[in-house]
């Protein structure tokens, strides 16, 4: 009966496109402008909703736009938070857009974070290295431990076709749970008792850029979108990748090759999460604490897919989001709107950003009634 | 209902109807209609447009203007949901099959009848039921996956017949089918058609048209030239003309109309030895049928044809030689290097090209555009390194690239920007092959072809085969796999005969088709 219910499921998904008298036509290439204004689009309708929303949840319309336009992007202190909370969701971002591209679904970008934190944080805890050399030996630990975290999703895959996405996503439960057992144990502050390690030393933090809490992460996050954008738009590795992502079968019989352009990439994206672990510790946290991280998976894949794996577009998706996440600290904390209204708003602004983009790749047809049409013929005659 | 009644109206009738994608305009004021027992031909060179009408047909595409009427009363399809209630079904020219399903899954899928608590038994029952009526007999049972390429044929005529069908649309039913395997389908369709039915059958094989079916309708460049003439009425000559346009000389079209008989025979003095197979064991289990102990030896300058029917070991052999299937026993050697191991780009680089059975399964790249696609093989050797690194690649070389096969190939509807996937079939093929034997025809050493003119028109398929002799005279060798004896015939200097896995026979060229024929039945 299973089977049936396969049947059944294909069946409905066929169907969908026809309701009504409506079909979907795939455009031929959604040109830079449109793909733009429907971003913009989605954005405006998504705000409204939102904006309703949170009138109705108590916030004066007045201060609405004040909150979540001008306070987040709008004025300096404002923005510079946003950038910092930008920063780790780029990378995070950028870690999604290059595994999404050869379709390798990283579940997993908050364990590969978590220890790229760990690594970084073990490096500064452990005073490795000389100290002018201690924050690129951090970033390069980082990368290397989320490298590593997903190179065993990656070989099961490769290996013995295991899927990929329950693994990634198991093993960030494996992640989380070593770094619960540094905080409360070996790498536990000994002067508190809070499940945090002791503060870095200043060679071991990311200098400030002398803009609110900016810090140079975002130099770092910025200088990896480009070089992604250089590598997946312009190289053969990006070229190779492109075509495994849209037919591994094809793109085996034309001698692409599959195995070593895969393994780049997805290695590749375990690095760029255990990156963004590290320019949170080094950057913002200055220390290892349990929640850094949290919900990285979700927004990286959200800000990938809204930047249809493009690595320059993820860095203006990845600011768009940041604004709202920003927008929605601000409320809970003066408005005392609840953290499930602010969820909901977050939700309703994507929500339609990404219909927006769909309208994007897919015109909708209304066939007229054909019997009304006759004006060909009189163009015929 | 009009005041003419639904017995004089035609079954369907389209008139004045234009379609245009992305300002191009694909369709112009065609005309297009069905009587009820009638099988019709929809005639027309690659790109003429007959897919795009047929989509306008199920409602797939909505017309930008023009009459569309069903028994004499206006349509009203807005969609394909209203075709499928009108009663029309259609099976595309590539299968839309779910592989992992059986064959009454797949049937049950497509009748509509799916509610939540579908009665899967009988509707697939009735299917059969159908299918028995008119000699389309399949195991229901069955894996579709599992099946030959004609037996998915049949799964998804009974998918049609399924709904009810009054109008049964079959978009190049034949391309894929053995001589046998046409000619019973064609018995089928007549006997589908003798139900009161209305057939329309989109072909590019004339001898289709004289024999089987009734009327024809025949595309030029988005017009329809000539709507529902009677058979007789025209030669093959005529339709040829008609299809190519005016400028086309009689003897160029009375060439065209009777191509494949008439194709000379070219023997090329053989070279040095290319490619050796022996013993060779590749793939099989699961349901598909592998390589078994195969040898034979192909020379420079020659084209090895292997007839059969297909689904009995070619596709294994194919994948064997170009690497995708790994060796299982036996030795195959290319120029004298041993293959066993080599990466498919190894053996790329020894001159090896491919033209797979599938496109745009293992070929193709629908999402990627045609350049890309031309490119798809060749951005690995640092062909396209930009002037800034070697590892970059620069776009511009390639899309002059596209622009120089597009044309040398006539590729219609192609510009080098445009998605792969909106070509017509014969114009994605005439891409690959673009891709595969290159201009010149130099660097390839040995060309695999498997049905290399599959969905091609005749004017096309003389081109292929131009070219494959172009390349076979410039010293390649040539492994044609076909199902279709006529191809063999034409092209191969030798030809072998599989079955089951097995080369079972070998014939020279000048083989007559009966003979070949008889070999592949497993009667001589
Ligand atoms: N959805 C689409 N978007 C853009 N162009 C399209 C689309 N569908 C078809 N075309 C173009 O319309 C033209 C006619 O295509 P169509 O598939 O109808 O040809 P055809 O007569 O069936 O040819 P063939 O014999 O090669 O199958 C082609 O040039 C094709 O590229
Ligand atoms: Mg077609």
């Amino acid at each position: 009966m299973a089977k049936l219910d396969r049947v059944r499921m294909a069946g409905f998904l066929a169907a969908l496109p026809l309701i009504g008298g409506m079909t979907l036509q795939r455009r031929q290439a959604a040109g830079p402008g449109l793909a733009m204004l429907s971003f913009l689009g989605g954005l405006a309708v998504g705000i409204f909703i939102g904006a309703v929303t949170l009138v109705a949840a108590g916030v004066p319309a007045d201060d609405l736009l004040d909150e979540l336009v001008v306070q987040v992007f709008l004025t300096s202190d404002g923005l510079a938070q946003t950038v910092v909370l930008a920063t780790p969701l780029l990378l995070a971002g950028l870690s999604s857009a290059v595994a999404s591209r050869i379709r390798f679904w990283n579940i997993g970008i908050e364990g590969q974070l978590w220890m790229g934190a760990i690594a970084a944080a073990g490096v500064a805890l452990f005073h490795i290295g000389p100290e002018p050399l201690r924050l690129p030996l951090m970033m390069l630990a980082a990368c290397i431990a989320g490298a590593c975290w997903i190179a065993l999703p990656l070989l099961l895959k490769l290996r013995l076709g295991v899927s990929e996405i329950v693994l990634t996503l198991m093993l960030s439960n494996v992640a989380y749970l070593i770094m619960q057992h540094l905080l409360f144990g070996a790498w536990q502050d000994p002067s508190g008792s809070f499940p945090i390690s002791p503060r870095f030393d200043d060679a071991a933090t990311l200098p400030g850029l002398g803009w609110g809490d900016v810090h140079a992460g975002i130099l770092i996050a910025l200088i990896a979108g480009l070089a992604l954008w250089v590598l997946m738009e312009r190289t053969r590795a990006g070229f190779h990748a492109n075509a495994i992502g849209l037919n591994p079968v094809a793109a085996r019989a034309a001698g692409i090759p599959v195995a070593a352009t895969v393994v780049l990439f997805v290695l590749l994206s375990g690095a760029l999460s255990g990156l963004a672990g590290g320019v949170i510790v080094a950057g913002t946290e200055h220390r290892l604490t349990q929640f850094i991280g949290i919900n990285m998976t979700f927004s990286g894949i959200v800000i990938a897919f809204l930047a249809r794996f493009n690595a320059l577009a993820t860095i203006v998706a990845a600011l768009a989001i940041a604004g709202i996440y920003n927008a929605g600290g601000t409320l809970k904390v003066f408005y005392s709107v609840s953290d499930g209204v602010v969820v909901l708003v977050e939700g309703a602004v994507l929500m339609c950003v990404l219909i927006g983009q769909f309208f994007s790749a897919y015109r909708i047809e209304f066939a007229r009634r054909p019997a009304t049409v006759e004006d060909a013929e009189g163009e015929a005659a | 209902m009009g005041t003419a009644g639904p017995q004089t109206a035609p079954l369907l009738a389209l008139s004045g109807v234009s379609r245009s994608f992305d300002g191009v305009r694909v369709l112009d004021r065609a005309a297009f209609d069905l009587k009820r027992g009638e099988i019709h031909a929809l005639l027309g060179e690659n790109g003429a447009g007959k897919s795009t009408l047929m989509n306008i047909v199920t409602g797939v595409y909505a017309p930008e203007g023009g009459r569309y009427l069903i028994d004499g009363a206006p349509a009203g399809i807005r969609g394909p949901k209203d075709a499928l209630k009108a009663g029309i079904g259609m099976v595309h020219q590539h299968f839309r099959l779910v592989d992992r399903f059986t064959v009454a899954e797949n049937v049950l899928l497509a009748s509509g009848q799916l509610g939540l608590f579908a009665n899967a038994g009988e509707a697939a029952r009735a299917a059969m039921e159908a299918g028995k009526a008119v000699g389309l007999a399949v195991d229901p049972a069955a894996i579709v996956g599992e099946l030959s390429v004609a037996e998915r044929q049949r799964v998804e005529i009974l998918k049609v017949l399924a709904l009810g069908a009054r109008i049964v649309i079959l978009d190049e039913p034949t391309a894929v089918l053995t001589d046998q395997e046409a000619g019973a389908l064609l018995l089928a369709i007549r006997k589908i058609a003798a139900q009161g039915r209305a057939v329309v059958m989109i072909t590019h094989k004339l001898r289709e048209v004289a024999g089987h079916s009734d009327r024809v309708t025949i595309m030029r460049a988005g017009r329809t030239v000539i709507s529902g003439a009677p058979v007789g009425t025209l030669s093959a000559g005529d339709l040829g003309r008609l299809m190519m346009g005016e400028e086309t000389s009689p003897a160029e079209a009375a060439e065209a109309g009777v191509i494949e008989a008439a194709a000379p025979i070219t023997i090329a003095k053989p070279g040095e030895e290319r490619l050796i197979v022996s013993a060779l064991y590749a793939g099989g289990g699961q349901g598909s049928v592998g390589v078994s102990d195969v040898g034979f030896t192909l020379k420079a300058g020659e084209i090895l044809g292997v007839a059969g029917v297909g689904g009995n070991g070619q596709q294994a052999l194919a994948e064997a030689i170009v690497g995708l299937l790994p060796v299982a026993g036996g030795h195959l050697t290319l120029d004298g290097w041993e293959l066993g191991e080599f990466s498919v780009a190894r053996r790329r680089d020894l001159g090896l090209r491919v033209v797979p059975s599938d496109r745009f399964a293992s070929a193709l790249i629908g999402e990627l555009s045609v350049a890309d696609n031309l490119a798809l093989t060749r951005v690995r050797t640092g062909r396209y390194r930009s002037r800034l690194g070697s590892w970059l690649v620069g776009r511009r070389r390639m899309k002059r690239e596209a622009e120089q096969a597009i044309e040398a190939f006539a590729i219609a509807g192609a510009t080098p920007a445009r998605r792969a996937r909106l070509l017509s079939g014969g114009n994605a093929q005439k891409l690959l092959l673009a891709r595969e034997l290159e201009e010149s025809g130099s660097g390839v050493k040995l060309l695999v072809a498997h049905s290399p003119t599959r969905g091609l028109d005749v004017k096309a398929c003389a081109f292929v085969h131009a070219a494959i002799r172009k390349a076979v005279a410039g010293g390649a060798a040539c492994l044609l796999i076909s199902e279709d004896v006529e191809e063999v015939r034409a092209l191969a200097s030798r030809i072998l005969v599989m079955s089951a896995g097995r080369m079972v026979g070998e014939l020279p060229a000048g083989a007559s088709a009966s003979q070949i024929g008889a070999l592949i039945l497993g009667q001589a």
